[in-house]
C-alpha cells in the first residue's frame, strides 16, 4: 500500500495562487473556505531580507494532533496515509480544528453553506452543481483529502497518482511551474523521495512531531 | 461593493480587531476562534458550569451536606451537560464521543462525566452515602471534572497559552474557591452560621493559592514562548486588556480580597458573602474567557 505525500518546491513557486483556486474548483469550495492556500511573509531585515512564498495545504501527518484530538474517531489516517473525515462521525465539536499546529480545517456551518460568490443575486449554477456533487454535511469539519477521489477513479483505471494528470490531485495539475511532485513516500525509487533525500525536504513545524506528509525543498 | 458583500467580508474578517487581516493568517501569530466565537461561547460557559457543580459537589463532601451534593450534581450536568449539547454540530451524534478514550482528552471527560453521573445519584439517593469510600471516588471524579476543561484546552501542543503546566492547578483550585463560595453561601442561607463562619478560615487559603497560580501562569505563560508572550500581551496591552483589568484585578482579586479581609477571623455575613461569591464567579468567567480568547498559535513561516 502506498504513502501519498507530496513536495512543493518553494523556489519554484511564483505564487500565481493557480492551486488555491484549483482546488476551490475542483471541491466547489464556498466563498472564504480555502483547502489550499499560500503564505507570503519576509525573513531578515533589509538590505539581507527574502521574501518567503509557501503553498500550504493539509499535511496529512501520520501522527496527527486532529485524530488524537477527535473524541468519536470521525477523523482518521486511511491505509494510503491521507487524512480522512467521515462526515457520519463527525460531532462537530471542531476539537480537530483547534489541535491542528497547521490549521487547515473548516467548520461547515449554515454560515459558510449560505454564503454566495455574488451576494444578494442567489447561487450561481455552478455553485448548485457543486452542492451536489459535494454534499458537505452541516456541522462537520471540512478539509484537503488531497483529492482522494481522483486518485481512486485514475488508479480504478490503471493510472499512476503524481504521473497522470488523472488521478493527481487538482493543486499538482495546475501548478503551471510544476512546484508540487506528488508520489509514494513509502516507495525507495519514487520522485518526491529522490527529491526529499537529494535537496533535504523539510516539513513545517516538526516539533510538534505530527510528522507531516509535505515536504518543503527549496 | 453592496450590503450582502460587505457583510460577507465582514464576517470573514471582522473590523474589529478579533480577526486578521487575510494577508495575516498563520504569518503572524493567528487567534484561535472555534472555542470561544460565536457558537464557541457555549463551550466557555459549560466548562464553568461543569467546573463550579463539580466544585460545589466537592466541598459538599466535606461537610456531607447532602442539598450541597445534589445541587452540585446538577448545576454540572443540566447546566454543564446541556451547555456542552448546544456547542456541538451535531448533539444527536454526541454518544460517539465515549469512542476514543485512549487519545481524546474530550472522550476522557465524556467517561468521567458519565461515572459522576451513575455514581452521584447513587449517592444522593443511598441513606448512608457519606462514607468514605464513596467520598474518596466522588472526591477524585469531582477534581477530574473541574480540570476537565482545561485539560482538553491544555493538551492542544499547538497553542503554546493552554499547553503550559500551571493551567491545570489553576483550573483546580478556581473550581474549589468557587465552590466553597457557593456552599458557604448555601449554609448562609440555611441559617447555619457557625458553618459559614467555620469555612471563612479556608476561603483566605484558597484565595492565596488561586491568586498565586494566576501569577505563575502569566509568568510562566510570559516566559516559555513568543505566540505565549503574544498571548499574555493581548491580555495586558491589546483589545482584552479591559477585561483583564476588571474582570480579573477588580472582580476576581481586588474585591474578593477586600471582603475576605472584612469577613477575617469569621465574622460572616451572607449578604458580604453573596457579594463576594458573585464577583468571585464573574472573576473567574473572565479568566477562563481571556485565556481561550488570547491564545494564539505560532507563524507557520
Amino acid at each position: 500500500m502506498p504513502r501519498w505525500g507530496m513536495v512543493i518546491d518553494v523556489k519554484r513557486c511564483i505564487a500565481c495562487w493557480g492551486c488555491t483556486i484549483a482546488c476551490k474548483e475542483e471541491h466547489f469550495l464556498p466563498p472564504g473556505v480555502f483547502f489550499n492556500r499560500v503564505l507570503i511573509g519576509e525573513s531578515g531585515k533589509f538590505p539581507t531580507s527574502s521574501k518567503l512564498i509557501y503553498p500550504v495545504l493539509c499535511n496529512h501527518c501520520s501522527d496527527a494532533a486532529c485524530v488524537e484530538a477527535c473524541p468519536t474517531g470521525a477523523t482518521y489516517v486511511r491505509e494510503d496515509g491521507i487524512v480522512a473525515i467521515d462526515d457520519e462521525k463527525c460531532v462537530g465539536c471542531r476539537a480537530c480544528m483547534v489541535s491542528c499546529p497547521y490549521q487547515q480545517r473548516t467548520y461547515y456551518d449554515e454560515n459558510v453553506k449560505t454564503r454566495e460568490y455574488f451576494p444578494g443575486q442567489g447561487k450561481t449554477e455552478m455553485e448548485i452543481i457543486g452542492e451536489k456533487l459535494y454534499p458537505f454535511k452541516l456541522g462537520t469539519v471540512i478539509k484537503c483529502n488531497f483529492c482522494s477521489e481522483r486518485l481512486e477513479d485514475g488508479m480504478k483505471k490503471g493510472l499512476t497518482p503524481g504521473k497522470d494528470e488523472d488521478a493527481s490531485p487538482a493543486c499538482v495539475n495546475i501548478c503551471p511551474v510544476g512546484a508540487r511532485i506528488f508520489g509514494d513516500l513509502d516507495d525507495p525509487n519514487s520522485e518526491i523521495n529522490r527529491l526529499i533525500m537529494e535537496k533535504k525536504g523539510k516539513q513545517l513545524r516538526k516539533e510538534f512531531g505530527t510528522e507531516p506528509a509535505v515536504y518543503y525543498i527549496d | 461593493m453592496n450590503d450582502k458583500h460587505q457583510d460577507l467580508v465582514e464576517t470573514m474578517f471582522p473590523s474589529d480587531g478579533s480577526g486578521i487581516k487575510p494577508y495575516e493568517w498563520m504569518i503572524s501569530p493567528t487567534r484561535q476562534r472555534q472555542w470561544i466565537d460565536d457558537k464557541g461561547i457555549f463551550l466557555w460557559l459549560a466548562f464553568f458550569f461543569s467546573e463550579i457543580g463539580a466544585g460545589l459537589y466537592f466541598m459538599s463532601l466535606f461537610y456531607s451536606f447532602r442539598p450541597g451534593i445534589v445541587l452540585g450534581w446538577l448545576i454540572t450536568l443540566v447546566l454543564g451537560g446541556l451547555i456542552h449539547m448546544l456547542y456541538l454540530g451535531n448533539p444527536k451524534r454526541a454518544w460517539r464521543m465515549i469512542m476514543k478514550p485512549n487519545t481524546s482528552e474530550l472522550s476522557r471527560g465524556i467517561w468521567i462525566i458519565g461515572v459522576f453521573a451513575v455514581l452521584g445519584f447513587l449517592q444522593i439517593i443511598t441513606p448512608g452515602g457519606f462514607n468514605m469510600v464513596f467520598n474518596f471516588i466522588m472526591g477524585i471524579l469531582c477534581l477530574l471534572i473541574i480540570s476537565h476543561g482545561f485539560a482538553t484546552m491544555n493538551v492542544v501542543r499547538a497553542l503554546p497559552a493552554w499547553n503550559s503546566t500551571i493551567v491545570l492547578p489553576l483550573s483546580i483550585i478556581s473550581g474549589i474557591w468557587v465552590g466553597h463560595q457557593l456552599l458557604q453561601l448555601m449554609f448562609a442561607i440555611s441559617g447555619n452560621a457557625a458553618a459559614a463562619s467555620g469555612m471563612e478560615v479556608w476561603a483566605a487559603t484558597f484565595f492565596l493559592a488561586y491568586f498565586l497560580c494566576m501569577l505563575l501562569y502569566a509568568w510562566g505563560t510570559w516566559h516559555s514562548s513568543g505566540a505565549a508572550k503574544a498571548s499574555i500581551q493581548r491580555m495586558l496591552e491589546g483589545d482584552l486588556k479591559q477585561i483583564t483589568y476588571i474582570g480579573v484585578g477588580v472582580l476576581a482579586i481586588l474585591v474578593p480580597l477586600v471582603f475576605t479581609l472584612i469577613m477575617w477571623g469569621g465574622d460572616t455575613n451572607g449578604f458580604l458573602i453573596f457579594l463576594r461569591l458573585a464577583s468571585v464567579c464573574a472573576g473567574d468567567l473572565a479568566i477562563r474567557y481571556l485565556i481561550m480568547k488570547s491564545a494564539v498559535y505560532n507563524p507557520l513561516i
